[in-house]
């Protein structure tokens, strides 16, 4: 084979090359094991010694070329494969499977639960169909009295004293009969109360109930415990304070307000022009109430607390209209 | 209830300004919802709890304003300028259950005109209608000290004697309100010796109304039982200011001296000549005493308190103490105070005057339990994974319509539970099925023209048993064209069962149940079961349910399962197999299957015909369109062969592969490519 021959040869094929593969493909034919210079270079052992040193020579630099130009045919080709590319654009929406939503009030409901357990509270459930006696004898609301009027009930029909319950707290009467103090528990859960529904109430509403017993437990524990709370959900810049109130369960009882957090205090529509809001009841643990459970109130004192969490999301979220919650319209729900 | 700041001037020096005041008496627990400045006057509007009676008055909500203050109350004394008699005008009562006293005092030659200014104006500021100067006064001491009085006509009145009883049935009275009312046994009535003349503690009878042509009147001062008065109400249908006083207890000391206060306004104001009192019943309360320990009350309340500070607070209330020891007060309940029942009663009296502002916050130590809720965990688990599926959540109403249920279909034979006392229709029973209200929110989301809905809820149902029962559930929802990007562009997909199916696989998976089933039960109506147990079913919504829910020219796919039976079955404790340590070898099938046959019973048959190699089998593609013919659908099966011993070599395999093609088309007619 003549080497001038081969020489001239890869220059114009070279030329033809437009792709990655065809260059793999020439550099086979060349370069490759069984390739032409391979067989050029067997052909050496056969030539005289003077022909042998200048045709090895020859070979030599055929090698050299054919690296060199493979090299820079490679340089191109990736240039211009670069060059495509630029078509790619990131500003493209990205490719994920989208997440849907968790309710606001499961969220809240959470983020409640989430505190306290952190302040080594446990978490419980019961049932929503309660007895009478659960709802109200056990929790010292006598039944035919005035206070029972906050707790308008669902009776049901056909089960006699069975009732959709109207608040968490027959949970307390659950648990306390159940479990020996000290106890430490948040209660989260659906509640019923015939209410006509409009922007502000609802006969379905969610609650989260606590409560806390044990031999040493104080007045000043429930205050010092829930101001921790309100700071972790509604901020550290938030004001508290405890206002002197009636339930039956619980006594001493208090409300308890923070600052409106829309203005801060300075009284708006939100607040009802008072510069307070108010998010929860709450007191030490009536003795009647012991006495209900088989708890000894000479042993043991406890607080409880309760509040609505669909009145809190409302606050946090800037809800203005409760119904929102059980419309479930998918543009409300995607906002959470 | 409504307080002017210069009426409980009359009793109770104030120094401070009327904010100020508002301020205090939230604080103490008289939360004041508004104060407005009004005719030269502060009006409160205080919401009074239901456990303190005492400060539906001014003078209550005075003495409350004399603890807070420390300063006396005043005007305590009371007199008449003419004479008292003990008449002989007889009070008859039925049962002293019902009225453990009552008080009549005749009052003669009084001129009916219209009320001075000063009451009037008074009355006006607490919400109340001036009538003429006998009503008013009976309204202003009612305000004033919480009494309710009632003046009868007396010349009206057909004997010389009251009866204090219960209605009877078929009996009717017309009240001052100008409407009639039947009575029965539930409501207590004052009557002559004919008939009714008022609607005991509720309303008094229009025959027997003070007019401007009265000149001498019976006034009744008396104390009913709280109970009677409830029903009384709610049986007859109103409420008066009276029957809400009267509910919440009376205090039987003031009885006498609400009467006289009256006869001292009608004496002064209308020209009245008291004639007789006479009284029948209890005629003085029994003082009740507690010893209260103050190492008991600063235990409770976290703070150290001074004796001398408590025995201060309760005289400023009105109650009488005596040191019994160093720690120890006996304390007397006033008659006003029924509520004040044990020691820890006065623990809140003492905190409340005292400030629970000035009682420092402390933080408990928590003996916590570590047990996890399980079920809790679980529920936030599912929720978690359905979201991370891009479901989103719903919360639907518990109390639904029984029409909405039948026309849907969704009532599956099961019977729910009513609710007794439902506000309207929509609330008349507990759900059985998750599935209407999800219905529902899909057919309200539709209407807002979303093109893909898919949402869940995890809540109760309820079903009518021996007792009533409640059961956890999940319900999801798809309906509509799924849209999602992938590299080569946007890909719409329209859901059905098969959506469904797949979620619910995850979440099996996931939690570690593997034995579960989808059965076909019909063309639309797939039941799910664990270990042959069955925890629920999916399904796409016929045409009835559709049209029912206001659904147009749309697929609705749902599924409901009970978590109740779902977690008896999840497996969360993991086991690590070792991995392979022989490679495995994969093959495929592709072939074109009849519509009717099911992958199901293919992989259930391949799975026992590729013993003992055959270690996995999948599908990994299907397809049906153009180059398939119609009524068949392409498949390609994924065969994994492996041992645990050695390395399979292909001519190993080869006769168990060509076995398992065999079976397809022998037995399931599926035609290789």
């Amino acid at each position: 084979m003549d080497i001038n021959v081969v020489l001239s040869q890869i220059d114009s094929e070279i030329q033809n090359i437009n792709s990655s593969e065809a260059l793999e493909e020439f550099r086979l034919k060349y370069l490759g094991r069984k390739g032409i210079v391979a067989e050029l270079t067997s052909a050496i052992p056969s030539l005289s010694k003077e022909e042998r040193a200048v045709f090895g020579q020859q070979v030599n630099s055929l090698k050299n070329k054919l690296l060199s130009i493979i090299a820079e045919k490679q340089k191109t080709l990736s240039a211009s494969a670069n060059k495509a590319s630029v078509s790619f654009d990131i500003g493209m929406p990205g490719i994920a499977q989208e997440f849907g939503h968790l309710h606001p009030l499961t969220q809240i409901t959470e983020e409640i639960c989430s505190i306290f357990s952190r302040m080594g509270f446990s978490v419980v459930d019961g049932p929503e169909i309660e007895t009478e006696y659960n709802n109200f004898t056990g929790l010292n609301i006598p039944l035919e009295h005035p206070s029972r009027e906050a707790f308008d009930t669902f009776y049901l029909k056909d089960y006699s004293k069975m009732l959709l319950r109207s608040h968490t707290s027959p949970v307390q009467v659950r648990v306390m009969k159940d479990k020996k103090p000290p106890l430490a528990i948040v209660v989260p859960g659906r509640v019923y109360r015939p209410d006509a529904v409009d922007a502000s109430h609802s006969f379905m509403f969610h609650q989260v109930e606590g409560f806390m017993v044990g031999k040493d437990i104080k007045f000043s524990d429930l205050k010092g415990l829930l101001e921790i709370f309100a700071k972790a959900i509604f901020g550290n810049d938030i004001k508290m304070r405890f206002r002197p109130h009636f339930f039956p369960f619980t006594e001493p009882s208090a409300e308890v307000d923070i600052s409106c957090i829309i203005c801060k205090g300075k009284g708006c529509s939100a607040c009802g022009r008072k510069g307070w809001l108010e998010i929860l009841g709450s007191g030490m643990i009536h003795p009647n109430v012991f006495k209900q459970v088989g708890i000894d109130p000479k042993k043991y004192t406890g607080f409880a607390f309760g509040m609505g969490v669909d009145r809190i999301a409302m606050l946090k979220y800037g809800i203005n209209d409760i119904r929102l919650f059980f419309e479930n319209d998918l543009r409300f729900l995607r906002q959470f | 209830m409504k307080v002017t700041y210069n009426w409980l001037k009359d009793f109770v020096d104030i120094k401070i300004p009327a904010r100020e005041l508002a301020d205090k008496l939230t604080m103490a627990g008289l939360e004041v919802v508004s104060l407005e400045e009004k005719a030269g006057d502060f009006v409160f509007e205080i919401e009074i709890t239901s456990n303190r009676p005492d400060w539906l008055s001014i003078l209550g909500v005075a003495r409350e304003v004399s603890a807070i203050t420390n300063s006396k109350l005043k005007n305590q004394d009371l007199k008449l300028k003419g004479k008292t008699t003990k008449g002989d005008f007889k009070i008859e009562i039925e049962d002293k259950t019902d009225c453990s006293l009552y008080s009549a005092r005749i009052i003669k030659n009084l001129k009916v005109a219209p009320s001075p200014e000063w009451i009037r104006k008074r009355l006006e500021l607490v919400g109340c209608r001036s009538v003429n100067n006998v009503v008013d006064i009976t309204n202003y001491v009612l305000f004033e000290l919480g009494e309710p009085l009632h003046a009868f006509d007396l010349d009206k009145l057909n004997s010389e004697k009251i009866i204090v009883r219960r209605g009877k049935s078929g009996e009717k009275i017309s009240t001052i309100d100008g409407t009639e009312s039947n009575l029965s046994k539930d409501v207590l009535v004052i009557a002559d010796k004919d008939k009714a003349v008022a609607v005991a503690g509720v309303m008094g009878g229009k025959d027997t109304e003070v007019s401007f042509a009265t000149k001498n009147i019976l006034l009744e001062a008396a104390l009913f039982n709280p109970i009677i008065i409830r029903r009384s109400r709610q049986a007859i249908g109103k409420a008066s200011e009276s029957s809400y006083r009267f509910e919440r207890g009376i205090d039987l000391d003031m009885v006498a001296r609400a009467s006289l206060r009256a006869a001292q306004l009608l004496e002064e104001y209308c020209g009245a000549e008291e004639v007789s009192f006479n009284l029948s019943g209890l005629n003085k309360s029994k003082e009740t005493k507690i010893d209260l320990d103050i190492t008991y009350a600063s235990k409770i309340l976290g703070i150290n308190l001074a004796v001398v500070k408590v025995k201060q607070i309760l005289i400023g209330l009105g109650f009488k103490t005596k040191q019994k020891s160093k720690n120890i007060l006996s304390v007397g309940v006033p008659s006003f105070r029924q509520d004040v029942k044990q020691p820890v009663d006065l623990v809140e009296e003492a905190a409340r005057i005292f400030g629970f502002e000035r009682i420092s916050n402390s933080v408990p130590s928590v003996k916590s339990d570590v047990t996890l809720n399980m079920q809790r965990s679980l529920v936030s688990d599912i929720k978690n994974m359905l979201v991370g599926l891009g479901l989103s959540e719903a919360i639907t109403y518990s109390l639904i319509d029984r029409p909405g249920l039948t026309n849907s279909g969704f009532e599956f034979g099961v019977n729910p539970v009513g609710i007794m006392n439902p506000l309207s229709q929509d609330q008349e029973i507990l759900r059985p099925t998750l599935l209407l209200g999800l219905g529902r929110a899909i057919s309200f989301n539709l209407n807002q023209k979303q093109e893909f809905i898919s949402l869940f809820e995890i809540a109760n149902i309820f079903k009518a048993g021996t007792g009533p029962q409640e059961e956890l559930s999940l319900g999801i929802v798809l309906s509509g064209v799924k849209p999602f990007f992938t590299a080569s562009g946007l890909v719409k997909d329209e859901v059905n069962l098969l959506n469904i199916k797949g979620i619910l696989e995850t979440i099996f998976k996931r939690l570690g149940v593997t034995d579960y089933e989808f059965v076909s039960q019909a063309a639309n109506f797939v039941d799910i079961y664990i270990q042959k147990e069955k925890i629920g079913s999916m399904l796409c919504l016929d045409q009835q349910a559709l049209n029912s829910l206001g659904i147009k020219n749309k697929d609705v796919f749902l599924c409901e399962l009970s978590l109740d039976k779902f977690f008896h079955f999840v497996q969360l404790n993991k086991k690590f197999a070792p991995l392979p340590k022989y490679p495995g070898i994969t093959r495929d099938i592709s072939f074109i299957l009849k519509d009717g046959f099911s992958v199901k019973d293919i992989l259930i048959l391949l799975k026992e015909k590729g013993q003992p190699f055959l270690r996995e089998v999948k599908v990994t593609d299907y397809y049906k369109g153009k180059q398939i013919p119609s009524g068949w659908r392409g498949l390609t099966l994924s065969c994994l062969y492996a041992s645990g011993e050695r390395t399979l070599t292909e001519k190993e395999i080869q006769p168990a592969h060509d076995l398992l093609c065999a079976s397809l088309t022998q037995q399931f007619e599926a035609k290789l490519r």
